[in-house]
Formats: C-alpha cells, sequence, structure tokens
C-alpha cells in the first residue's frame, strides 16, 4: 500500500499499517510540520507524536517508526547537520535508555537530519531490545520506501528477503 | 462344418462384448476410486468427492472465503491511512457506513457509545472516498478512538453493496469470515457474540472497544464458528466411518448412495 500526504510518501509493506497527519496550528506550539507514523501493530487513534500512547501496545515482536518534521528554521543546524533520512540505522545506535516512554525490554534511538529543506527527526522504537537485529531488519523496509518532497536521496532497491 | 465356424464365431463375438464391458465396468470403478482419493502411482492430488445433498437440503455456497485486503484512503482530519487487516494478530470489524444514510446514523450512535466487541477485535470504520463522502459530516460523526477510513477502493476490494454493510475478518488467517448487511448494531453485535460462543470463545464484552484497548493476542480460531464447526464434524464423522457418500447421510435415498464405499 502506498500512501501519500503532506510531502511524505511511503510504501506500506505486508505487516504493517501507517499515518501520515500534520499537527494543525490551533494547538498552542504545536508544530505544523508533517508526522509519519508506521507500526507493525494496530495504531491507537490517539497518540502522542513521538508514539506516546502507542507504544505501549508493542509486543515484543514489534516496531514503531516515527518520521517528525521540524521547522524549516532549524534545517542545517548543528543538531540537524546530518543531511538525509537515515534508511538503515546501525543496532549499535539502539539503546533501552534512548526511548520516549522507558518500557522495560524495547529499546531505540532517534536520528536528527536535514531533508526536503526543514528539519526532522526520525525516532525508531523496537519491541525487543534482544532482538534488535531481526526487528531492524523489518525496519529498513519501511525506511527504504519513505520519500520525502524535495529529498534527493535516491531510493534503494528492497531486498527481496525484507519485503 | 459351415455352421460350427458361425456358432463359434457367434461365441468368440459374445466373449469380446462381455471383455469390453467388463473393462469399461473396470474403468468405471477405477475412475470412482480415483475421485475419492485412491488412485496409486498417478503423483496427482486426487480431486475432492463430488458432493451432494438429500433432496430438499439446500446446496452450501461453492464460493471459499475470499481474501481479505488491507485498506489504504484518508481520514476526515486531513491524514493519509494505511490500516492492517489481513495478516493482523487481532480481527477486523468493517463497518462500510456513510454520513448521509438514515440507518447508518445508528451505527455511528453506537460506535460513540463503545461498541462491545468480540475478543481481540478491531472496529475501522470505512466510508467512500472524499469525492463522495462529506469530510465536515465525517467529522462530527467519527466516534473517539476508532478509526474512519475514507476509501471508495476499499468497497470495491469488499464488494461492498451498500451502507451500512459489515464485514468481519479474521486476521491471523487474512480471510474474510463473515459479511452482510444490517439494519442496527445490535443486531450486528448479536450475531457476532453467537458466531464466538459457537467458536468456542469467550465473549469478555469490552475487551475490544474500539481499537483503543490493549491487544489480546491468541485464540486466532476466536470468529469462526462455522468452519472451526464443520471442521470438526468432519473429523468426528471420519472418525465414526462415516464418509461422503455413506448411506446414513441419505436415509430417504434407501441407501443407494452414489459414491458409496
Amino acid at each position: 500500500m502506498r500512501i501519500a500526504h503532506h510531502g511524505i510518501s511511503a510504501d506500506v509493506p505486508p505487516g504493517w499499517e501507517a499515518r501520515i497527519y500534520r499537527r494543525t496550528d490551533d494547538e498552542p506550539g504545536a508544530t505544523t510540520a508533517p508526522v509519519l507514523h508506521a507500526a507493525t501493530f494496530a495504531l491507537p487513534e490517539e497518540r502522542g507524536d513521538f508514539g506516546g500512547g502507542a507504544v505501549e501496545l508493542m509486543g515484543p515482536g514489534d516496531a514503531f517508526v516515527a518520521l517528525v518534521g521540524y521547522d524549516a528554521a532549524v534545517a542545517g543546524t548543528p543538531l540537524f547537520a546530518r543531511q538525509g533520512l537515515p534508511r538503515r540505522p546501525r543496532s549499535s545506535s539502539f539503546a533501552r535508555n534512548k526511548l520516549q516512554h522507558v518500557i522495560p525490554g524495547q529499546g531505540g534511538s532517534q536520528f536528527f537530519f536535514t531533508a526536503a529543506g526543514r528539519g526532522w527527526c526520525l525516532y525508531v522504537v523496537l519491541g525487543s531490545y534482544d532482538d534488535r537485529d531481526a526487528l531492524l531488519a523489518r525496519v529498513y523496509a519501511v525506511l527504504v520506501t519513505i520519500v520525502l518532497d524535495g529529498d534527493s536521496v535516491v531510493v534503494p532497491e528492497v531486498p527481496d528477503v525484507l519485503r | 462344418m459351415t455352421a460350427l465356424i458361425v456358432v463359434e464365431a457367434v461365441a468368440i463375438g459374445l466373449l469380446g462384448l462381455l471383455v469390453a464391458g467388463l473393462l469399461r465396468s473396470h474403468a468405471e470403478i477405477l475412475r470412482r476410486l480415483h475421485e475419492l482419493g485412491a488412485g496409486v502411482g498417478t503423483g496427482e492430488e486426487a480431486a475432492p468427492p463430488r458432493f451432494r445433498v438429500a433432496a430438499g437440503v439446500p446446496a452450501p455456497g461453492g464460493t471459499p472465503a475470499p481474501d481479505a485486503a488491507d485498506i489504504a484512503g484518508v481520514t476526515p482530519f486531513d491524514e493519509a491511512v494505511a490500516v492492517r487487516v489481513a495478516g493482523a494478530e487481532q480481527h477486523t470489524l468493517l463497518a462500510f457506513l456513510s454520513s448521509g444514510c438514515t440507518t447508518c446514523a445508528g451505527f455511528w450512535r453506537a460506535f460513540a457509545d463503545g461498541p462491545a466487541l468480540p475478543p481481540a477485535t478491531r472496529l475501522v470504520v470505512v466510508t467512500k472516498g472524499p469525492d463522495q463522502e462529506s469530510e465536515s459530516a465525517l467529522r462530527r460523526l467519527t466516534p473517539a478512538g476508532v478509526p474512519v477510513v475514507m476509501s471508495s477502493a476499499a468497497w470495491d476490494d469488499y464488494g461492498v453493496p451498500g451502507s451500512p454493510y459489515v464485514v468481519y475478518v479474521d486476521g491471523p488467517s487474512g480471510r474474510v469470515a463473515g459479511e452482510g448487511a444490517a439494519t442496527s448494531w445490535p443486531q450486528v453485535a448479536s450475531l457476532l457474540s453467537q458466531a464466538v460462543a459457537d467458536s468456542g470463545g469467550q465473549d469478555r464484552r469490552g475487551g475490544g472497544r474500539g481499537g483503543r484497548g490493549r491487544r489480546q493476542r491468541g485464540r486466532p480460531e476466536a470468529g469462526l464458528g462455522d468452519a472451526a464447526r464443520e471442521a470438526r464434524a468432519d473429523r468426528e464423522l471420519r472418525a465414526a466411518g462415516i464418509h461422503p457418500g455413506h448411506p446414513s447421510l441419505y436415509p430417504e435415498a434407501g441407501g443407494d448412495a452414489e459414491g458409496a464405499a
């Protein structure tokens, strides 16, 4: 299933579901940048941008991906110095304490970067830190399909083993 | 001498006819045995036995449960959404509704009140796409915690004839377990509850409310009442030596059953 909205598009692999939305500006202090959520489990309707309300429902075999946009003003600043969406984050980047909501057994990591003229944060939560290599293989299958408008990153082919 | 030759020729001809008849009968027996799965050395899967029912009994539909399709569309709140249905751990109750139909109003109200769903079941409302629906009306109707997907393609995928229409998908198998039109939510809830009870599941009401609750894993057979019941009946009949075509299945036919072993 391919979904596209608000400048983000993705081919949602079998076994995943996804949402793309934009925070409305009637919420005080909220960003109007787009957000993508992808998960191997049923996403609840009420979720925080970084998965609050969703990650609590994860099983050990699940994964959650949040791609959160920031204002254009932060693009290229030191925190967002990296160029382009990291499509194959290393398992060594993940830790049990890199979670917005620390849940026993889970592992996660976040990556800040600049793409499509704005800053972004990629936040990945793995249902089981111990099985991070296997779960990351599933996450890669989503990340390699994401296209950000204006993003010049070449999308690599998805290996059959990840489909 | 001539008469003897004629008699001999006639006898040979009759014997030839007899042999041909025996061969034909033998071929017919082999064909029937093959249909019953007793073929030897063919290396091919035997065709299932011909199925027939007693006079006056409606024949079952020959259409197997269709595959379920995942759903992609937009929400009334300007979101793109892809909902996993096939292969999901939980079952999914798809409610095809519209914002304008009078009968649908009862469903919208029931969903807003928090419908009781079978265990491990997620409710997803599917409407026609934005070109055929009112997003503002749907924003007012959308129940808290229930995903509403606007997707005309989903209506086509599931062959929905009109609204309201409900489809119950068995997540692990990715098959449509049941579907149909209904006039009220209590009617649907009753049928679902009955189906789950028949399949041996426990109707823990509220366990799958609105898709917001924690997923309940396990019991993949829940919601497959008919299939599970049919499989169990087949097993027990086979164990009792009653196979397709057994005379006891056709009492009015006096035991002259086709394919009787």
